[in-house]
């Protein structure tokens, strides 16, 4: 039992009494000893009950983290999958970087050409306007102008469809800030978990309280659940989400709305 | 098709609305205007006179299913196409939004070919109704 540490508690107060008569009066070492071994034991029961009650505390605290559910669901399985989601994300950006820089790396000759052309024609242009160029010249220039005009038609086509390509890349954005989104609710409702836990295990108010999650979780109704199974979940990921329940991408999508009558 | 209707692009992510706004006027739809979910989209849609509504589902606020109902069940606007463009790729989410009446849903991502396709299904549908 605790007590105050200032004040020599009654058991020990009366040995060392009887200790101190015992050495005045010149008793016997036999008694000296027999209250000496007393004054020892009462010291040793104290430090038992001590370590009883911190052993008995930490059990506790043990058990109420093994008995926080949500917490062992959050470990177990909401983290790996938030880490599969987060792959996903750096999946995404990386293959739309890939994909834009593709595109820029394809169209820098392409525009690195054409202003070369430009230049060099610019040059024979002068020389054509300043009467500098003869029939045969002209002529020659005249067939490599067509060949440009044609070239210019495709080139910009090309530039075109890589520009195209780096708008489409920047989708990702949309995808993986909804991803990112999820997890970051995921650490949110772990932060307020483990803020509980502490809360829980500092206050040994433990019980019962697994058991009313799980009775609330089975008493969804009808309706509940229906709103559960059209609730956004953002995009679909591979390996982490259900496949059966959900389409792989747009022809499943078309199947399944043709199949509706649509 | 015409090419001069005048379409309500409807999403949180802006850079979504870009890429749409941006492969639309590659197809020719040049008369766009941008909403970030469905409680700014409904007043645009009551004043602006739009011919077709592309909207997301997952938006903070008003989702894209729920301004899709509420199209439906207004009397001035329950006859303007809807497509649904979005992430959601749920079995029961795509019959719900059909249930609801949309015109078309394309997940994401999604390629120029099939907003296309999409956008041509819907007219065909709307001329050959008239």
């Amino acid at each position: 039992m605790p007590h105050d540490s200032t004040v020599l508690s009654p058991e020990y107060a009366d040995r060392l009494h009887s200790l101190m008569e015992l050495i005045e009066q010149g008793g016997s070492p036999e008694q000296a000893n027999r209250l000496l071994d007393e004054i020892t034991k009462l010291r040793e029961n104290s430090l038992f009950q001590e370590l009883g009650k911190l052993t008995r505390e930490f059990h506790e605290a043990l058990n109420s983290f093994r008995l926080d559910t949500r917490i062992t669901n959050l470990a177990e399985e909401e983290f790996p999958d938030a880490r599969e989601r987060l792959k996903y994300v750096i999946n995404m950006t990386a293959q739309a970087a890939d994909r834009s820089l593709s595109a820029v790396e394809e169209s820098n000759p392409i525009c690195d050409e054409l202003h070369q052309k430009a230049q060099d024609f610019a040059a024979d242009w002068q020389r054509f306007t300043h009467r500098q160029m003869d029939a045969a010249e002209f002529r020659q220039l005249s067939g490599r102008l067509t060949d440009f005009f044609e070239e210019l038609g495709s080139n910009t086509d090309k530039l075109r469809g890589n520009l195209y390509e780096i708008t489409l890349a920047q989708d990702f954005q949309d995808l993986t800030g909804q991803v990112i989104k999820r997890v970051i609710t995921l650490v949110d409702e772990m932060e307020s978990s483990l803020v509980d836990l502490i809360r829980i295990s500092g206050q040994n108010l433990i019980k019962g309280r697994p058991q009313e999650e799980q009775t609330a979780e089975v008493a969804m109704t009808e309706e509940e659940l229906h709103r559960h199974k059209v609730a956004p979940m953002g995009p679909v990921v591979p390996g982490v989400d259900d496949d059966t329940t959900t389409v792989s991408g747009q022809d499943e999508v078309d199947d399944l709305l043709s199949s509706l009558g649509f | 098709m015409e090419k001069n209707i005048k379409i309500l692009i409807v999403d949180d992510f802006s850079t979504m609305r870009r890429i749409i706004k941006n492969l639309l006027r590659d197809l020719g739809f040049t008369n766009t205007a941008e909403a970030d979910d469905g409680t700014t989209a409904l007043p645009m849609l009551h004043s602006g006179s739009f011919d077709l509504l592309i909207t997301d589902w997952n938006m903070p606020g008003m989702q894209g299913i729920d301004l899709l109902r509420a199209v439906r069940a207004d009397p001035k606007l329950q006859t303007m196409p809807v497509l649904m463009v979005t992430a959601e790729q749920k079995k029961e989410q795509i019959i719900e939004a059909a249930k609801a009446g949309v015109n078309g849903y394309i997940v994401k991502p999604f390629t120029a070919a099939t907003l296309e396709e999409k956008l041509g299904k819907i007219f065909e549908r709307l001329e050959g109704g008239k």
